[in-house]
Formats: C-alpha cells, sequence, structure tokens
C-alpha cells in the first residue's frame, strides 16, 4: 500500500515491517580509553549484500573533540512526525557521555558520508541546566528530549534536557521527577499517556567503572517511573528490589494502542515485564537468568543483560548477556509467559565460543538492532570504555567488532551469518570499540507511533 | 611562573616540566604539548587517571577513584594540582592497577569510595 503521507517514518508498526532493507548502518566507534588519543567517531557501515564493499566500514566521521565516549544516538524525526511534512529524518543526534557534548551529524544530504552539522557544548547544557552525561535522545514530534543521567557534578539523578527542532536548548523537560534517585532510558505510549524511565547510576559512580559493593551502597538503580506523559510529572514509582537491581534499557510494545513494555535489570539479570491492568499499572518479572559460577572467582557471574529490544511486530524480545556471551530470542506473543525460541554464543567470559566462524570475538553481545521486518540482527561488543576495561582488558589491543544474526521469524531461531563481520580490531587508527547501530530508515528501537 | 613545580613523565623518556602549582595538571601539561587522554574534565571519570610515583598531589574533586586506587597512587590529572615536584606514570600504560573485575576480585570495605568506606573491624 502506498504511503500517502509525507512527513518521516511510517504510519503504522506493520508500514515500518515493509520498509526496503538497510543498506548503510551508523554505529559509533570509540577511542575513549583505548590508549589512542583520537576523538571518537561515527562508522557507516555498508550493508547491502549485493555491494563491493559490504560489511565494511566505508566512512568515518570524527568528532572534533577527544574524550567524548559516544555511547547512544537518535534521529531529530522518527514516526511520531509523520504525518508532518515540515519535518525530515536528516540528523543524528550523538552525544558524549563523558564530554555532555551534542553532536549533530548531517546524514541525509549524503548518506554514505554523513557530515557534522553542529554541536551544543556540554558545557552550554550544564551552564542552561544544570545536566550532564546525556544517554537516550527520543523525538516528540518536532521537540527533542534526551535523558540526562547526572547534574553538573556528575551526581544523580539528572534529568531530562529539551530541544527544539533547531536544537536551541529549550531547558529541563520535566516539571517533576518525584522521588527519583536516577536516571537512564526512557520510552512514551502516548495513547497512554504514558512514559517509562529507568534508573542506571550517577555518572560519578559509573563512569568510573562498576564496583559490585556499590549496588549494596544504593549507589546504583532499582526502581521504574512511571511519569504522566502531559503533565511531564513522575506519577507512579515501581521497587524493583532484588529483582530489578540497575534496570537498563526500556522498551514498549510498538502498537501505539498496547501497555505492555519490558525493562531488563542489568545485574538481576532479569527481564521485567509491565502492563496496564484495568487503569492500574503492574509488574512482574517474566525471564531470570541464573547466575554462572566461574571456577577461579568467589562470586557468581551474572549474565549482565544491557540490552532488550522488541521486534517492530512485538513478537520478538531479544537480550544480551554480555558477561555469559549469549543472545536470546523469546517469543512474547503471550507477554506474562515468554518461550525461549533460539539463542547463540560470541565471546563472553565463560568461554563458550571465543571463536565464531573463524573470528576472534574480545567482549561479549552487547548492543543490538534489529532490522525492521525483523530477519537482521546486528549486535556489538563493547559496552563502556571503563566497563569493557575491567571485564575485557583485551580489547584494548583487539578492538570490538560487530557481527550479524539471522533470526527466524516464523519459528523461531537464531544463526551468525557466516559473511558479515566488521572488525573494528583493524581500523586505520587502531583498535576502536563499537557500540549503538542505526539505520538510515529507522530502526526497531528508534521509532515511536503516536 | 612563581613557585612552578617540576613534573616528570616517566614513562615518556623522563619528560619534565615546569608547571604552575595553581593549575590542574591535565591543563598544564596539554598546554606544554603533551597528548593526555581525558574525559569528563571534573574529576568524575578516570579517563585521565594517572600514577603518582613521588610527590604529592592535591585532588580533593577526584571523587572517581575508590580508596584502593588511591592507595595504588592513581591520581585524576584533569583535578590534580602539585604540591610539591611529581614525578608520574600517564596515560593507559599507568592503568596496569586501575581496573579490577569485580566477580574475581571484590573490593574490602575500607577499598570502597571514600563517603561509602568503613574500616576493617580490627581496627575500629
Amino acid at each position: 500500500m502506498p504511503d500517502e503521507c509525507c512527513g518521516p517514518g511510517y504510519a503504522s508498526p506493520a508500514a515500518a515491517m515493509q520498509a526496503p532493507r538497510e543498506k548503510l548502518l551508523y554505529t559509533i566507534a570509540i577511542y575513549v580509553g583505548t590508549g589512542i588519543e583520537k576523538p571518537d567517531y561515527l562508522a557507516t557501515i555498508d550493508a547491502d549484500p549485493d555491494s563491493a564493499t559490504y560489511s565494511k566500514v566505508i566512512s568515518r566521521l570524527e568528532m572534533p573533540g577527544i574524550g567524548d565516549e559516544l555511547h547512544h544516538m537518535g534521529w531529530n524525526a522518527c514516526s511520531s512526525c509523520h504525518d508532518d511534512a515540515e519535518m525530515e529524518r536528516k540528523f543524528l543526534i550523538v552525544p558524549g557521555v563523558r564530554s555532555s557534548n551534542l553532536h549533530i551529524v548531517d546524514c541525509a544530504t549524503d548518506p554514505r558520508n554523513p557530515k557534522l552539522h553542529k554541536i551544543i557544548d556540554g558545557a552550554e547544557i550544564k551552564a542552561a541546566t544544570n545536566l550532564s552525561a546525556p544517554h537516550t535522545v527520543h523525538c516528540l514530534r518536532s521537540d527533542i528530549i534526551i535523558s540526562m543521567l547526572g547534574d553538573a557534578q556528575g551526581n544523580p539523578p539528572g534529568g531530562f534536557l529539551h530541544l527544539d527542532k533547531d536544537f536551541n536548548i529549550l531547558g529541563r523537560w520535566e516539571n517533576d521527577l518525584g522521588g527519583m534517585k536516577f536516571n537512564y532510558d526512557f520510552w512514551y505510549q502516548p495513547r497512554h499517556n504514558v512514559m517509562v524511565s529507568s534508573e542506571w547510576a550517577g555518572p560519578n559512580t559509573f563512569m568510573p567503572g562498576f564496583d559490585l559493593e556499590e549496588v549494596g551502597h544504593l549507589k546504583y538503580g532499582r526502581e521504574l517511573h512511571f511519569w504522566d506523559f502531559e503533565k511531564k510529572a513522575v506519577k507512579e514509582t515501581f521497587y524493583l528490589g532484588e529483582d530489578g537491581l540497575v534496570p537498563l534499557e526500556v522498551r514498549f510494545h510498538h502498537d501505539p494502542d498496547s501497555s505492555h513494555g519490558f525493562v531488563g535489570a542489568a545485574l538481576s539479570s532479569n527481564i521485567i515485564h509491565w502492563w496496564k491492568d484495568d487503569g492500574d499499572w503492574k509488574w512482574e518479572k517474566v525471564i531470570d537468568v541464573s547466575n554462572e559460577k566461574h571456577p577461579e572467582w568467589p562470586i557468581p557471574l551474572p549474565g549482565m543483560i544491557t540490552v532488550i529490544l522488541l521486534s517492530m511486530d512485538d513478537k520478538y524480545l531479544y537480550f544480551c548477556n554480555w558477561l555469559h556471551g549469549d543472545i536470546r530470542q523469546y517469543d512474547i506473543s503471550d507477554p506474562h509467559n515468554p518461550v525461549l525460541t533460539g539463542q547463540v554464543w560470541m565471546g563472553g567470559l565463560l568461554g563458550k565460543a571465543p571463536l565464531v566462524n573463524g573470528h576472534k570475538i574480545t567482549g561479549g553481545p552487547q548492543m543490538i538492532q534489529l532490522s525492521l521486518d525483523g530477519k537482521r540482527l546486528y549486535v556489538t561488543t563493547s559496552l563502556f570504555s571503563t566497563w569493557d576495561n575491567q571485564f575485557y582488558p583485551e580489547i584494548r589491543e583487539n578492538g570490538g567488532c560487530m557481527v550479524m544474526v539471522n533470526c527466524d521469524t516464523e519459528n523461531g531461531g537464531m544463526d551468525i551469518d557466516e559473511d558479515f563481520f566488521v572488525d573494528f580490531g583493524k581500523e586505520p587508527n587502531g583498535p576502536s570499540r563499537c557500540h549503538e547501530t542505526r539505520y538510515p530508515g529507522g530502526d526497531c528501537t528508534s521509532d515511536i507511533f503516536l | 611562573m612563581t613557585g612552578a613545580v617540576t613534573i616528570t613523565i616517566a614513562n615518556r623518556g623522563g619528560a619534565s616540566f615546569l608547571v604552575d602549582p595553581k593549575k590542574p595538571l591535565l591543563a598544564s601539561l596539554e598546554a606544554q604539548g603533551v597528548s593526555l587522554p581525558y574525559g569528563c574534565k571534573y574529576g568524575g571519570c578516570i579517563t585521565c587517571a594517572a600514577k603518582l610515583l613521588h610527590g604529592e598531589i592535591d585532588q580533593q574533586a577526584a571523587v572517581a577513584l575508590n580508596n584502593k586506587q588511591l592507595r595504588d597512587g592513581y591520581v585524576l590529572l584533569c583535578v590534580a594540582r602539585p604540591k610539591s615536584d611529581c614525578t608520574l606514570d600517564v596515560g593507559v600504560d599507568s592503568h596496569d592497577k586501575l581496573y579490577r573485575n569485580p566477580f574475581a576480585e571484590p573490593l574490602k570495605q575500607d577499598e570502597l569510595k571514600a563517603d561509602i568506606a568503613t574500616q576493617p573491624e580490627e581496627t575500629r
């Protein structure tokens, strides 16, 4: 069916699934913490299997400064602006977690060779809003909001930065943080007038690396916040306790009528499901990944679920156990009762898959991005420079990598593709580490439907 | 420069630099052409960590270091001001003791960051 509308994105998740296959990938790559005094950069990867440069980095956009720690990123416009002909999915907003700089990158003028359009200086953001450490970027029609994990001194709880469509700082987005202690990821579902936000830790806690003992001292999050989206105020907070230590990626169903959503609790290594039941928000633990005993270490090793995502049709949930080394696929047709349908191994600390298709894997499966049709999952191996250095110190010499996992959308199941492998250990300036990935046409974690 | 002190970088061939003790070492050394890693520039991350081999440093704003890292001699150059002549190892080559897998080597109570560390029972 031709799309009658002229704004960015898609009319519905079903329409998004019919979009052409992704031919380019944008992935951030970092030199922070590697010993190489070069800027972090946005790598463009050729994902067209008919191209001569398939599975290769075809351009690199260096940031102007050193030490940003690029991490997550988001579009200036998504399907939430689909009915607005004035809007265009043109710019990626690429924050530096450590520097608090926001890099606005033009990906539309020449999609194979993105160019820097503008920088919002971290010092300017701190001065205007007393916020630092930008993380998740979502657009709200023509506005942009960014979760900020700390105040200007790096202390929690942080808040939300509000930009207009021309990237002017409007101030803080939220009116009332309620009792929110930390900030991290967020997603909103306007038909239910709700936003859900999660908790990592204050920048001064997570930036230097992970000390397990700090979890017990309440330096890491364990709560989930349900916002009145229109009032921009936290309405209800769920204490997840030991089941929900360090809740990270927040994913609502793409179906805008649905109230179901999921969050991965990284340290507890549980998947928490929420939904609205007769007007009340409820939550439950639906997946529990057991800790594994490492033969030489005193403390059992959690899976460390550092990412989750849902397929565009809301049928499958994917997540990674960054420390164990497995990627899992669950059928969530019944969101109360996920069924494990696929599992593959790459890297990790348990030694189950040091080699994949002949390639040495350093790190574990970390950030993932799924094609709109649900068939290709792109996986990178680096989490965060200091955490990488703690758990996978050899990544300094070997760099990160990206693999592609083929997903069976009919019967479930996954296998790691033999032909696609991007080795960031062989970058021109030396081994770098790749993290979040996006496509020019939107992906399974960028677009929200009104 | 009044009261200037000498900073020697042991792992860069013993190169030495005269610096103003009132300024953070990262700024002073970068101004003299030393390429160093850094991130937040306020003492909240450990990207710029260096190891102090000799001398004395004031780094009250270095909230990111835990007591173990402090005892191992780490200083955060973005907020560290020298109180005397100092010798340092810089960059990731100095980070041999900075990073630790917490499941393999958990911290003791007195090795945590200053705001949550407690003394061991026997010395209380």
